[in-house]
């Protein structure tokens, strides 16, 4: 590092360059990650996308153009799906984030006592196997499971519902509790580290301004945490249009497709029926043109520098 | 966090000297395996390899456990990349997905109907499953053929026998199950909702399929279909037969009595018989026919594998030899695999044998084995089809919307239309 | 008073939380503890049966080598990405230009396509680079993630610049600066990052499925299939093996959680 007998020097070329010559340090940071993403992301997208202008099944496949986009305009399962995932992601990433902040903001207090305990239990759902987890929810939501018997004893409801199998809005109401319970504590870490990076003395400042708790959690929090919270929105999003194991595992799809996600859907066609790839490349590339066109309007939205 | 870091490292470092060898060599004496469950396919193998020992002593097989859902993903995958290098030389297929594979990879497959191994000791039924073309596919192994399993002391207090129970239709068979619900408040069945396996299995049972000897989809107007619907959504309704929630759900209703019985493949027995409190309680007899179709048995089958050589099988006369001599020619091969696996051959010839004529006394003393042998040898054939998984689907939610009050007809036109749409694709 | 009230409604919510989260693994390990049919039954109430379901995990499945090679698959995949993604994390935010935006954003659509449609390219090439079976396998496709990455720049635009340009001026190499600034003072987003990866490649399943063709090669999901592919599913045993599979990212989690709240020790004021 010599920079300092060119500052004697030019003052207005060594800006120049030391300019350029950050920015290629800054490449050269980024740069292995980038490359490895090419390499191991972009280059099988690619493939897929060209697969998905081919049709036939098994591995003989034709130059087919844009038909397996036409299909999918007639599949009434995959609209199905479709319109599910976007019920999950409707209703499930904005009550998850926002319990995820609330956890976040309460167990971040130093003065709270067992705080180390509860973050543990709140984050241990999404370590939990997804076997024991489908199994148990769907014991608790059986006829005559734990659920039904609880709600039947608080005069909720008369008679068992079959949330499982009984009826698609009861299917997806499983999914979305499910959802909730496995990936709130895994969001609230997330904001747990993001909330380190938010000067203490500010809540100070606040509390002796007499800003009460609500206010100082939405006039600190929420805008320093705008960050953190981009990323976790758009990894819900990411996480919530590419759902498969909660609609594999737990609800198989079920009752009548009315509770399938489009991922479970990609891989049926892919791995259980007559194995389509093309129309399955063709699936994933409206998932992805989904997401992307979602992630980019978050980004907009949400970042501001 | 630096600590654990540094430890982290060490950890990984040390851990990767134990590193994972190569893929074995499939060189001559040798064969590979890839198939699923160490109690029953798994040990066959070995037990297998044991007997072919005998013939061939430098004769070695190695078992790779793979699930059927994992190794049906590793099959599409290297069929899809072209990549055959990675398969074994021998590996179990699902019946229900034999004509699938055939037709997406035909060369993944090696023709075996020359290869020496005798098919006609196989039951007819299991055979027809991996033979597309008119070329045999796959080694018929384990016995799907259904059963009905009745608990005799919860039949006993609503005054029924066993006997009452076998070679009836359904008629007879929801009077029963509506006197049973009412004096022991049990339903005599239970199935997992959202799987349609008790309409198929009475479809097959009247030797009806979803597809028509050219493989197009024949759901709409099927008579046999729509009155085995009816007949399953009238069960559902009066109680007969209760809806679980997954496989768990449904075992559990069978390991802890809150039913009468269960109509299913005869590899159900196994689970039955964890319930080491029940034995001597349960008894087995055929399951009852559909009522006014003429070609009405009351025999079935679901589920059940055949073995399969695949493309990358270097030495293929080890395999059919070793094949031939144990799963299609041994009935000591049977004798011995019987007792601690309860795997059921389909191999005729071993339904002969005194192993399989022993009583069984969890079934009440009765000699089980050579009866669900002979229900093998009375199933009638269906065409599984390459869209299988696809039909098996659309009547799914065909029994949903049935069962809901919907139309039956123009339920099946849907699914007649869901089927030929992804025939379509 | 109205305080008071407003702290024991906290501790109130925050327990309700914690047994609902905890409730299912509280549910697994009783269950582990119970033979197959009182499992079933849905019981609450341990058993006697823990010893022989673990014996017979281990008569019938190699556990421990399924443990170590999720370990060691997992350790690697966690450490390697850190490194990768944090520096690159880093180079995005700090040095930031308008290409290095832009290409971020295309980078960032490396997340959205579902596994299903690019795995069987990805096969082919780790096919042909003899990659089956091997950690390197495993790890390669998702040692560099547009998550992880975003994740490091979103942290780094709270690391204040006016320290790394004195750093410069006292002559410090950017590297150096990297690692002595950057790496301490991030340390909570470290932890998180590396609980994250850590718990997504241990439970990774799809790709290891198809990749991982030996027993030796053989991961704990790969196990816990195995449990449930047979007629018989003996559910104490396969309890056994799940309760085992959840404890590495139990462990490792509380043992990084105490770095989520620390946070800035020092570092940047010091």
């Amino acid at each position: 590092m010599n920079h300092m007998d060119i500052k004697a020097k030019a003052p207005a070329k060594r800006r120049l360059s030391l300019q350029k010559k950050q920015n290629l340090v800054g490449w050269a940071f980024l740069l292995p990650a980038a490359l490895l993403i090419v390499w191991m992301c972009f280059y099988p997208m690619l493939k897929a996308l060209l697969l998905s202008f081919q049709s036939g099944q098994g591995a003989r496949l034709s130059f087919a153009g844009l038909k397996n986009y036409a299909f999918l305009l007639k599949d009434s399962v995959f609209q199905q799906a479709l319109k599910n995932n976007f019920i999950y992601l409707l209703i499930q990433v904005p009550i998850m984030l926002m319990l995820a902040l609330m956890l976040a903001a309460l167990l971040n207090n130093r003065k709270l006592k067992l705080r180390g305990l509860y973050r543990t239990a709140i984050f241990l759902p999404c370590a939990t196997s997804l076997v024991s987890v489908s199994l148990i929810f769907r014991s608790m939501f059986a006829v005559g499971g734990f659920v039904n018997v609880t709600l039947m004893r608080l005069g909720m409801i008369q008679n068992d519902i079959n949330w499982i199998n009984g009826s698609g809005e009861t299917a997806r109401a499983v999914i979305i509790i499910a959802l909730i319970w496995r990936w709130t504590g895994y969001n609230m870490v997330f904001y747990l580290s993001g909330l380190q990076n938010i000067d203490s003395t500010l809540y100070e400042a606040a509390y002796i301004d007499g800003a009460n708790p609500l206010q100082q959690f939405r006039r600190i929090t929420v805008p320093l945490l705008r960050p953190t919270i981009l990323l976790t929105v758009i990894l819900s999003t990411n996480g919530t249009l590419q759902l498969f194991d909660e609609s594999f595992n737990l609800t198989r799809g079920g009752p009548s497709n009315l509770s399938i996600t489009m991922s479970h859907y990609i891989y049926r066609t892919s791995f259980e029926n007559v194995p389509k790839f093309g129309y399955a490349a063709a699936m994933s590339y409206v998932v992805f043109i989904l997401v992307a066109v979602l992630a980019l309007v978050q980004m907009r939205v949400g970042d501001k520098r | 966090m630096k600590k654990l870091v540094a430890v982290l490292l060490v950890l990984v470092m040390a851990l990767s000297l134990t590193s994972v060898p190569a893929f074995a060599e499939a060189g001559s004496h040798k064969l590979t395996v890839w198939c699923w469950d160490p109690a029953f396919n798994i040990y066959a193998m070995q037990e297998a390899a044991k007997f072919y020992k005998e013939v061939d002593p430098a004769f070695e097989l190695e078992v790779i456990e793979t699930p059927w859902n994992d190794l049906q993903t590793k099959l599409t995958t290297a069929g899809m990349a072209g990549d055959y290098s990675t398969l074994p030389d021998i590996f179990l297929c699902q019946d229900n997905a034999f004509q699938k594979n055939v037709m997406a990879f035909p060369d993944m497959f090696t023709d075996l109907t020359a290869s020496g191994i005798d098919f006609t000791q196989f039951g007819a039924a299991k055979t027809a499953y991996s033979v597309i073309d008119g070329k045999n596919y796959g080694v018929p192994f384990d016995n799907g053929a259904v059963i009905q399993a009745v608990r005799t002391d919860i039949l006993e207090q609503a005054g029924y026998t066993v006997a009452d129970l076998t070679d009836i239709d359904w008629n007879r068979y929801i009077e029963i199950g509506e006197d049973v619900l009412a004096k022991t408040g049990k339903p005599m069945l239970s199935s997992t909702a959202g799987e349609p396996d008790m309409v198929m299995i009475m479809l097959q049972s009247a030797g009806a399929s979803l597809f028509d000897a050219e493989g197009k989809p024949a759901i709409a107007g099927n008579d046999v279909v729509k009155k085995a619907i009816e007949l399953y959504a009238t069960l559902v309704q009066k109680g007969i037969l209760v809806e679980v929630t997954g496989w768990d759900g449904y075992i559990g209703t069978l390991v802890n009595g809150t039913v009468a019985g269960t109509i299913n493949g005869c590899w159900i027995m196994a689970s039955i018989q964890t319930a080491k409190d029940q034995a001597g309680k349960w008894a087995v007899t055929n399951m009852p026919k559909l009522p006014d179709v003429e070609s009405a048995t009351n025999y079935s089958n679901n589920g059940g594998s055949s073995w399969a050589v695949s493309a990358n099988c270097k030495d293929t006369a080890l395999a059919f030899d070793f094949l031939a001599k144990t799963y299609a020619g041994s009935v000591a091969f049977y004798e011995d695999i019987l007792p601690s696996s309860g795997a059921l051959a389909t191999y005729l010839p071993a339904g002969q044998s005194d192993v399989y004529a022993a009583p069984q006394e969890f079934f009440g003393g009765d000699t089980v084995f050579a009866k669900i042998t002979e229900f093998a040898g009375k199933i009638p054939s269906n065409y599984t089809g390459a869209y299988y998984y696809e039909a098996r689907d659309a009547i799914t939610v065909a029994i949903t919307a049935i069962m809901a009050g919907g139309d039956a007809d123009a339920a099946l036109s849907e699914a007649q239309s869901t089927v030929e749409f992804a025939q379509g694709v | 008073m109205k305080r008071k009230l407003a702290n024991v409604l906290v501790y109130v919510f925050l327990t309700v939380v914690a047994l609902l989260s905890v409730f299912p693994l509280v549910w697994m390990a009783v269950s582990a503890t119970n033979d197959s049919q009182t499992v079933l039954s849905g019981s609450l109430t341990p058993g006697r049966h823990l010893l022989d379901n673990y014996r017979n995990l281990l008569a019938n499945q190699d556990v421990w080598k399924a443990m170590s090679n999720s370990l060691v698959y997992s350790l690697s995949q966690t450490l390697l990405a850190l490194v990768i993604c944090s520096f690159a994390g880093y180079g995005f935010e700090i040095f930031h230009t308008r290409n290095k935006d832009r290409l971020m954003s295309v980078l960032l659509l490396a997340m959205m396509v579902p596994l299903a449609a690019t795995m069987v390219p990805l096969f082919q090439m780790m096919s042909k680079m003899g990659f089956l079976n091997t950690a390197a396998g495993f790890v390669l496709p998702s040692v560099s993630t547009p998550f992880l990455i975003m994740m490091f720049r979103q942290s780094a635009r709270a690391f204040p610049h006016d320290i790394i340009e004195a750093a410069r001026i006292d002559g410090l190499g950017e590297i150096r600066i990297f690692l002595r600034m950057f790496f301490p003072t991030m340390r909570s987003t470290y932890a998180a990052a590396m609980t994250i990866t850590f718990m997504n490649a241990w439970n990774n399943y799809l790709w290891p499925k198809v990749i991982m063709q030996t027993n030796d090669a053989m991961t704990m999901p790969m196990l816990t299939a195995n449990l449930m592919s047979g007629y018989v599913v003996d559910y104490g045993m396969l309890m056994v093996a799940v309760l085992l599979s959840t404890l590495p990212t139990v462990v490792i989690f509380f043992l990084l959680q105490k770095s989520f709240t620390e946070g800035i020790a020092g570092a940047v004021k010091g």
